[in-house]
């Protein structure tokens, strides 16, 4: 495999911004019939070289060949015409067009009149999807389909355009296990069809089954390149984060018997339908399932959000009747929702506007806001939680996703909130920010308060809760210790939804 | 003191002394004491106002009601003082607790009913126009009261009233934009409602406030418009909510909202009126003056969005090596 030709080499690319040096002389060789892991923790040069290679950003200094031909590649529109379509994390699919609009939007097949060929459309759709191995009608509502779906239609849309080099940016973030699965396969195909692949992933397990070759960076810096068949996870921790982590979960546990909330049997007309659980003081309880089985929708009830159709909630020992948020947030509960740039960052604040914003009442006298506690208080938890020290000089959007999402947590830290909801607090951060997001909840149950967990990392989960409750459908299936649980048990659970749904419509 | 004034100012400060000195120095009149008190009062109104236009653009909503609001109060108050006989001392507070009430069901009516405060105020500035000319035949009314005029010609220690009136509110915004939970709240829900109905904040209860705020200080402009011209009208006021928006605009507020700083807006008012002066000083007719007027709003607004563009620029020619070579350069050395 090392020994045929590359088809594209960057070779010193180097990208400055405003302070940093984003890029340092990186050299990445890509290959037909490979897949190729870009890996690296936030705010390693990732994205400024996925950037460069899809002609977003013009390299500072360096060199690029195609074919061993040096080339630039001016503009977005230029890379995808010499063959490299780049799949952003944030799709480009316009939601309220068909899956065959999508395919073709900007290219679309046309008549000698001049005019759309739509029959055009969808058949060479079809021929993209079926040549995919993929089940997605071209008629479909684009916007309706599925998250994983709606990233297929993105890769069809590279694969209609005959591109040589596909470039993936975290592909995975949003996937439930069964359609990372599906995923795998398609590109593996891809693969053996001669295509070449740039895969970014957080998700290190997932760069153990799929990667033929892989590089690091660190810093800007490639730290390592390996054209080994065999990759080894640990070593790529080592390698990314820059020392040797030791316990990747560092779990304690700090689990009471005293019950602060429990749920009985409450359902909302978003779905969820008789749940019933009990969260004890300093748990960490672990929301366990595929993505859309009701888990968010759990954590929306709980939260006030969408209004209880049945059951209730009890609070330390008194139920409780939230009318929204606001009420759930004064009786002690927070949320750190899963996007935190959607709904989770002001990111007109430095840290500290954010740290604060939900105890404002806190730093408050005569009306008056002590902005002097305030900075005190903030400096103390940004210089615990080892938040850059660029968060108080800056508004929170120069920061990375790590960062981010510590700050977000932070909130929850200087508020009195008693009991956490955590939706995916891991999404998207490396490494080095997943492990500090793990002690956070260390020591916020250390403290006696108490955590929902909601994650799609099926380890992640095992690891940091103290009893886990599998989620389908919208309700409960089985609450176990973690211990009792496995890796198996969380993933047969969601493909049996898919089974039993099966099998219910073959006996309707 | 370091938080009120902050780096934000500094661009409506800069082009604020970069049209004075144009102005200065084509025109002879500018700075005589004569022209500098009437630009103040010239300024004053709409910079009153345009410190609630700016406060509801803060929390992410814009007001366009406040022009028509100035006519329909400016006519209330006329009518209180010359035919229902309403003392002056009783007139101007029920005349700002009306212009609050105003604001209180605009406010209410976007927030809770949840239309979107274009439309809201969009409605309010065609309604309030055709509510004020349903009073006294669609007249004006003249001759309001012979104490009303000193509140806008008066003078104190010899510098004009309304410098007095623009100091205090200004002071007052800045105070409660920087130093309050009610204009951390308001920085917040414009930054992310989404993000600040999870942080436990009553978003929309602050999106009503701003609207009281800016109610009320519609207002106080309308008594200093009455004061002014000793008048009610129903003409008073037109494009007075564009020119409010204008001024925050080149104050550098961000139409979508959490961003800007108070006291810029009273610089992005102070520019706006020092150009119109100039052009007026060197005879340019009023059509000029709408056309100088937009270009302002083009240029301040695409200064703040090709900043990056524009530094880049600035280094090539001056020759200089860009901040970002010169970090890189540092790092790698």
């Amino acid at each position: 495999m090392n020994a045929s030709k590359p088809l594209w080499e960057f070779v010193d690319i180097s990208n400055a911004y405003p302070g940093v040096l984003a890029n340092d002389s990186v050299c990445i060789k890509l290959l037909a019939r490979s897949i190729h892991g870009l890996l690296g923790e936030n705010g390693c040069g990732k994205s400024t070289m996925i950037k460069t290679l899809s002609g977003v950003k013009q390299p500072d200094g360096g060199q690029i060949l195609k074919d061993g031909q040096p080339v630039q590649i001016p503009s977005p529109q230029a890379a995808r015409a010499m063959g490299i379509a780049t799949v952003f994390q944030e799709f480009s699919i316009v939601p309220t067009l068909s899956v065959g609009e999508n395919i073709f939007l900007g290219n679309m097949p046309r008549s000698s009149l001049g005019v759309v060929d739509w029959k055009r459309v969808h058949s060479d759709a079809a021929a993209v999807l079926a040549e995919m191995e993929v089940d997605i009608s071209t008629e479909a509502i684009t916007g309706q389909l599925s998250v994983g779906e709606q990233q297929l239609v993105e890769i069809a849309k590279a694969v209609a355009m005959r591109a040589s080099m596909i470039v993936l940016d975290e592909p995975t973030a949003a996937l439930g296990e069964d359609e990372i699965e599906r995923l795998h396969q398609l590109l593996r195909t891809m693969r053996s069809k001669g295509t070449g692949i740039l895969y970014v992933s957080h998700r290190l397990d997932e760069v153990e089954r799929i990667v033929d070759e892989v590089t690091i960076l660190r810093n800007g810096r490639v730290v390592r390149a390996s054209g080994e068949t065999k990759i080894n996870v640990r070593e790529i921790v080592t390698a990314m984060v820059g020392e040797d982590i030791g316990e990747h979960y560092p779990k304690e546990r700090n689990a009471a018997d005293e019950v602060v909330l429990e749920a009985q049997g409450i359902a909302t007309s978003a779905g969820v339908n008789d749940v019933s659980f009990e969260l004890r003081r300093g748990e960490v309880l672990g929301l366990g399932g595929v993505l859309g089985s009701g888990r968010t929708e759990i954590a929306r009830a709980l939260f006030g959000t969408d209004g209880l159709t049945a059951g209730r909630v009890v609070l330390n020992g008194r139920p409780a009747a939230f009318r929204g948020e606001m009420d759930a947030i004064r009786a002690g509960l927070a949320l750190v929702p899963e996007n935190r740039k959607f709904d989770g960052l002001f990111f007109n604040f430095r840290a500290s506007g954010n740290i604060t914003a939900a105890s404002l009442g806190k730093l408050t006298r005569f009306g008056l806001l002590d902005l002097k506690r305030e900075e005190q208080a903030t400096q103390g938890l940004i210089d615990d939680l080892d938040i850059s020290a660029q968060a108080e000089e800056k508004t929170v959007n120069f920061l990375s996703g790590g960062n981010q999402q510590k700050t977000v947590i932070a909130r929850w830290l200087f508020s009195s909130a008693e009991i956490l909801i955590l939706d995916e607090p891991t999404q998207g951060i490396d490494i080095g920010a997943k492990i500090a997001v793990y002690n956070l909840i260390n020591e916020l149950t250390r403290d006696g308060k108490s955590i929902i967990l909601i994650s799609s990392d099926h380890d992640e989960l095992l690891a940091m809760s103290d009893r886990i409750a599998v989620v389908q459908q919208g309700t409960i299936r089985r609450i176990a210790d973690a211990a009792e649980l496995n890796h198996d048990d969380l993933v047969r659970a969601s493909a049996e939804t898919g089974r039993n749904r099966e099998q219910g419509e073959v006996l309707a | 003191m370091k938080r009120i004034f902050d780096a934000q100012l500094i661009g409506p400060f800069a082009a604020l002394v970069i049209v004075s000195l144009v102005v200065a120095l084509t025109t002879e009149r500018f700075l005589n004491p004569g022209n500098l008190s009437n630009l103040s009062l010239q300024v004053s109104i709409v910079a009153l106002i345009a410190i609630g236009s700016t406060i509801v653009i803060f929390a992410a909503g814009i007001d366009l009601s406040s022009g028509s609001m100035v006519a329909l109060l400016t006519m209330i108050f006329a009518l209180m003082l010359k035919f229902v006989g309403v003392p002056l001392v009783l007139a101007v507070p029920l005349i700002l607790v009306a212009g609050a009430f105003l604001g209180l069901l605009l406010g209410l009516i976007t927030a809770y009913g949840r239309i979107p405060s274009f439309i809201t105020t969009l409605a309010a500035l065609i309604a309030f126009r055709g509510l004020a000319l349903t009073f006294n035949n669609g007249s004006p009314i003249f001759s309001l009261d012979p104490a009303l005029e000193p509140l806008f010609y008066g003078k104190f220690v010899g510098i004009p009233l309304p410098f007095f009136y623009l100091v205090f509110f200004y002071g007052l915004a800045a105070f409660t934009m920087n130093f309050t939970k009610l204009g951390r709240e308001i920085y917040a829900v414009g930054g992310n409602p989404a993000a600040a109905v999870l942080t436990g904040i009553n978003v929309r209860k602050v999106q009503a406030i701003t609207f009281v705020i800016a109610g009320f200080m519609t207002a106080v402009g309308a008594v200093l418009m009455s004061a002014r011209l000793n008048s009610g009208s129903p003409n008073y006021g037109q494009t007075l909510e564009l020119q409010a928006i204008a001024a925050a605009v080149v104050g550098g507020a961000s139409l979508a909202g959490g961003r800007g700083n108070i006291l810029a807006t009273l610089m992005g008012a102070m520019t706006i009126v020092i150009v119109q002066n100039g052009l007026n000083l060197n005879a340019a007719p009023s059509s000029v003056q709408n056309i100088v007027l937009g270009l302002i709003i083009l240029l301040a607004v695409g200064i703040d969005m090709w900043r990056t563009e524009i530094s880049a620029l600035v280094a090539r020619v001056s020759g200089r090596k860009p901040e970002a070579e010169a970090a890189a350069g540092k790092k790698a050395g």
